[in-house]
Order: structure tokens, then sequence, then C-alpha cells
């Protein structure tokens, strides 16, 4: 099998959902949300931001270290909960979840690309893909090997980390993410470790990932990112500045 | 990479159409051993045997201290039950036996034949009655003279042993002698001996006694019933097992000494019950000086667990975040600790094994107090505490580990 025969079982599988983006609720939203920390003196972190990630969407946030950009990266996530304000994940209010029911959720519907891969260094490649799900019934093994044939990887299904280039870990870590065909991914500085041409590869991938009807919000300081988004927000001291496409808005 | 290689070969088998495609995903089980190998079967396993690994002189010395600990509790439990084992093979014969004689207040000198009857059906179904003559007398052989004791019975066979062979079951004729006094008198079977006046043959002599009664063949000579007369002097039920020895005295006390007390009973049961509670308390005593050692090894483990946990914060962090829930983490950390515990227990079972067997190659101790039950209890204990104390240590560091926020140990 090739990586593009697969491409196009996953095109007929998730077919349905490219044609009725609108019609469906927003893969994530953010409902003024507002997120403190407690401490001696109380910090915002976000203030109010209202945020929705449609289906299909490619958006990149923007804003200088400490405005509050990994705070929001965890609250789509489902890392963390807001001190105020309500998150919706694909139209179910996910805010009051208990922590079982969050990482349920996060297993299901959220893919999560780290800035530095976060890969576990004693499994090979296909048994990281197959991480989220290798506690729950029926894992997917072959979904794994067709996923990493998909980013390139299908000559290193069973290479360990340590094996591996940066810019590969990097789309491992992407195959893991869509182990569970999630409704939202989420990226850290995805292209943060690499390379301008592996960056842009990374970021095509994205925007297959898109065309798939997954909601995509990278976090980033790269200008390369802001470029292949539908949208880039920007964050100032925890709020919300709407940028409209591409670089626009973009400063740091 | 042997396996890999199949493993790729598998993959590369799958088959390309779409709909053949989806019906492998429909059934996850069919291939799937083969594409990820055996570690999915059993993840929690997988995770923490691959983690252990990693570091493995860390893992081999934390599992070496456990191995230690379990080695000395092993064979100082071992030790102990050789120990006791041996001594019970010692003093056995002394926890048997119930004598039985007439009572100094009452002032008689032999047991009236009612009362050997009454001991008779006490004994029954719990051991055999042996009613004895017993006097001191002069014998003379060869032309020097001896002072032995002298006994009267028809079954010496139940008390005594031959030093050749076995006694005579029923003794009806002739002398069976003692071996100090057939050494003395320079006796063989065969010998003319002279007892009060009357001229009898050795048939037989005994060997030393080996337990610790009063009633001992080595400076006796034992005739048949028939050359006394009157009353026997005592009474020896030599029971089945000290229990019956207990039961049989209890019986006879409760029997015979109603109202005054008739018979003595010297029963050694109970002495020989305090000698291995003794031997019991000992053992105890050397296992708890045993477990110190694994105080120490659960410890190090705890020590190990909290350092590689504090390490792996991120990969925890990461595996919380994808979706993976807490006891599931908690479970692969406690299997990494409960691992640590069983292999340092299989190899601390081996070495003690080893130990034991070195020192039943250089010591008289005999194979039969080695190899029984109670010993492979404590093999096999061994592994289970070890894997218990590791398990106890890994607690703490595994729940502290597993219960971070994800996104406090994603930030490092």
């Amino acid at each position: 099998m090739t990586a593009q025969e697969d491409t196009q079982r996953t095109d007929t599988q998730s077919g349905g959902t490219v044609s009725s983006h609108s019609e469906s609720p927003p893969a994530a939203e953010l409902l003024g949300v507002t997120k403190q920390y407690a401490g001696a003196e109380t910090v915002t972190a976000l203030d109010s931001v209202d945020l929705s990630i449609a289906r299909g969407e490619f958006v990149a946030v923007v804003g200088p270290s400490g405005s509050g950009k990994s705070t929001m990266l965890n609250l789509l996530g489902l890392l963390d909960v807001p001190t105020q304000g309500t998150v919706r994940l694909a139209g179910t209010d996910v805010t009051d979840l208990s922590e079982e029911a969050l990482t349920d959720a996060r297993r299901e519907r959220i893919g999560f690309v780290f800035q530095d891969f976060h890969l576990l260094p004693t499994l090979t490649a296909v048994e990281n893909v197959t991480l989220p799900t290798a506690f729950e019934p029926g894992q997917d093994g072959p979904r794994a090997v067709s996923l990493l044939q998909r980013v390139g990887l299908g000559d290193r299904l069973h290479h360990t980390p340590d094996e591996l280039s940066g810019g590969q870990k990097q789309r491992v870590a992407i195959a893991r993410s869509l182990i569970n065909e999630p409704a939202l991914l989420l990226a850290d500085e995805p292209t943060g470790n690499l390379d301008r041409d592996t960056g842009t590869n990374i970021l095509e991938e994205f925007a297959q990932i898109c065309e798939r009807g997954v909601g995509v919000v990278a976090v980033t300081h790269d200008e390369l990112v802001t470029e292949y988004a539908d949208r880039t927000v920007r964050l100032v001291d925890g709020q919300l500045r709407e940028g409209t496409r591409g670089g626009d808005g973009f400063a740091t | 990479m042997d396996n890999s290689e199949r493993e790729r070969v598998e993959v590369m088998d799958l088959p390309p159409e779409g709909e053949a495609q989806s019906t492998a995903y429909a059934t996850p089980d069919s291939d799937q051993g083969g594409l990820t190998g055996w570690i999915w079967r059993l993840p929690t396993v997988a995770l923490a045997w691959r983690n252990l690994r990693r570091n493995r002189l860390r893992s081999g010395l934390a599992a070496l201290g456990i191995a230690i600990g379990i080695f000395t509790v092993v064979v100082l439990g071992v030790f102990g039950t050789v120990l006791q084992l041996s001594a019970a093979d010692e003093l056995g014969g002394i926890g048997n036996q119930v004598i039985v004689s007439p009572a100094e207040e009452v002032e008689a000198e032999s047991l009236a034949t009612r009362d050997i009857q009454e001991l008779e059906r006490i004994a029954s179904g719990r051991g055999e009655l042996v009613p004895l003559y017993s006097d001191n007398v002069v014998v003379d052989a060869s032309g020097e003279s001896a002072a032995v004791q002298l006994y009267g019975t028809n079954t010496p066979g139940l008390l005594f042993d031959a030093a050749d062979g076995e006694l005579p079951v029923q003794h009806r004729e002739g002398a069976i002698v003692g071996s100090s006094v057939a050494s003395n008198l320079d006796l063989q079977i065969g010998s003319p001996l002279v007892v009060g006046g009357d001229q009898y043959r050795v048939v037989d002599i005994a060997a030393a006694g080996e337990d610790i009664t009063p009633v001992q063949p080595d400076n006796a000579v034992i005739l048949p019933e028939r050359e006394f007369s009157g009353e026997f002097d005592q009474a020896i039920i030599v029971a089945n097992s000290p229990a019956a020895a207990t039961a049989v005295a209890e019986e006879t006390d409760a029997t015979l000494n109603v109202r005054v007390e008739r018979v003595d009973i010297f029963e050694l049961s109970e002495i020989l019950e305090t000698i291995d509670e003794f031997f019991t308390l000992l053992n105890q005593f050397l296992i708890g000086l045993g477990s110190v050692s694994l105080v120490v090894a659960g410890v190090s483990i705890f020590n190990l667990m909290l350092m590689s946990t504090n390490e792996r914060r991120g990969e925890i962090g990461v595996m919380r975040a994808v979706g993976i829930h807490k006891p599931a983490v908690l479970k692969v950390l406690l299997a990494e600790a409960t691992m640590l515990g069983l292999l340092g227990g299989i190899i601390g079972a081996f070495l003690s094994g080893v130990a034991v067997m070195a020192l039943w190659a250089v010591s008289p101790i005999g194979l039969d107090v080695v190899f029984v039950p109670r010993n492979g209890a404590f093999l096999l204990g061994g592994i289970l505490f070890g894997m218990l104390v590791a398990l106890v240590s890994g607690l703490y560091p595994a729940w502290k580990a597993a219960s971070e926020r994800p996104v406090e140990a994603l930030r490092g």
C-alpha cells in the first residue's frame, strides 16, 4: 500500500464532513474566557477571550511571550480550566467536566503537537503513534501505520525517536495527534525546532489536515506559519486582537 | 532487528484496496500483533519493562538491593527451619513417651494390675503400652561384676533399638544387654551372663539410647517378664505423637489420680513444645533481622522511583495529555517498581537456593530437613515479599507522578 492510496481512503471517509463544515458546530469555541492565576498577586493570563475555530480552519495565534498564548492552548486542549467563561468542543460545553471526562475528551477529540515533539524515547514510531489508544480496547495499529505512511515515514515505522531527525520526529508527533481522528488539532510552535524546508513540509501537512475538516490552532512566533494560516489572531496581555489572513496583525 | 524486518514485510502485505483495508480496521486484532509487536497486548508491562531497561545499571542496582534482602531473609529462614527440624529429630523420642510409676505418697512399690488394665485402655489407639519390671542388680560375666539396671519386658523392641538389626518383637528367653554393659563385661551374642544367681545367654545387644528419657538401655539388662513375679513397677506408653502423649498423660491423671495421687506421670511432650516454641521464636527473630535489609532495599527503590519519575515528568505529562487516564499511568509506574521487586526476588531466591545447597554440602545436616515444604514456602514467599516491598516503595512516587496535572508536568 502507498501513502497516496491511504490518502484516498481517508478522503473518502471524511468526505461528508468536508462538505458540511458550515452546518456542523465549530471545532472549538472560547466564550468570554478569563484565566487568572492566584498567587501573591493575581495574574490575568487571558481576559474575556472569544474565539471560534471552524472545522477545517487553520488559525495561527501570535503574540509576545507572556501574552497568554500557552494558556489559551491549554484551555483549548482541556489541560486547564478557565476561571470564567465557557469552553466548547465540537458544540459540547466541556467547561465543567470532571478530570476523567476531560481525559476522555482529549483522547477522543483533540490532537496535540508539542513544541519539542514529546515522543516517548522507549517506543518506536508506530508505537508512539498508537500511544493515545494503547490502554483502550481495540487499538488501531493499521491506522498508525497508514498515518506514518501518509507523513512519509513508511520506512521508519520501527525506529525509535533517537534514530529520527527533528523533522521526522515532528511528523511522528503529527501522526500521533491524528490517531484519534480529532476535531481539533493544537500545535505549540510546530516549526520552532525545524529548518525552513522541514517547517514548510509540516505546514503543508497541516493544510491537508484542515482539508479533512479538522480545526487547527498553532501558537507560533514563526511568520511562515501565519502564511499558511486561514486566519491569524494576536494576543496582547491576554486580550485577543483579530487579524485577517496571512501575516496581518503579526508582530512580536 | 529480525523482528522489525518481519513486521515490515507484513505491513507491505496489507491489502491495497480501500474496501479490504476498512475490513482490517474493523477487526483490529487480526493483524495487529505483527504491526506493533507484542507490546500493546500488555501495554502496562511493556512500557514498564522498557522504562526499566532504559537505565539498566540503575534498575539493576535497585533489584540487587531487593535480591540481597530476599537472600538474607530466605537463607536465615531456611537456616532456622533446618535448626528446628534437626533439634526435633534429636529430641523426637522424648515427646512420645509417657512413664507412669507409683506415686511416692502412696508408698506402693508397684502398679496394681487394675491400673495396668486402665492404662491399656487409655493407650489403645494412641500408642503402645509397655509394662515394665525394674530393679537394680549386680551381674557377673567372665569373672567380672557390674551393677546394672534390670528391666523386665516382653516387648523391648518398642522401647529400644538393637545395636545391629532389630530387637526381637517378643522377648521370651535369654538376656538383652545394653551397649555399656556389653563393653564393660566384654559380652557378645551367645556369651553367658549371671543375673541374681541365674544364668542367661546374651541374645541381643541394645544400641546406646539417643533419646532423652529416664529409661535408658545403655547400662541395662533386659529379661523376659516371666523371670519376674508380682506386679509391674512402672508402665511406659509409647505414643504415636507428642499430642497423643499429652492426651494419654492427661487422661491417666484424670482417671488414676482422682482422689489421691496414686501414680506419678512423667511426660516430656510439653517440654518439647516449649523447645519448639523457642525455635519458632528464634526463626522469627532471624527473619526479622533479615527484613531490615529488605527495608533498606525498599528505601532504595523508593529513591529510584522518585528520581526516575521526576526525570520523566514531561513524558508522563504527555501520556496524560494525549488521553491516558491517571490509573493507567499509575499502573505503569507501579509495574516498574513491582518488576524490580520480582527481578530482585527471583535473583535473591536463586542465590539463597545455592547458598543452602552449599551449606548442606559442607555441614552434616540432612536433606530431609532442607527439602521441606516450609523452606519452599520461604523461597516463594521471598519472591512475593520482594515484589510487595517494591510495590509499597513505589506507591508514593508513582502516585505523585501520576497525579501531577499534565499542564504542570509539560511545563517541565
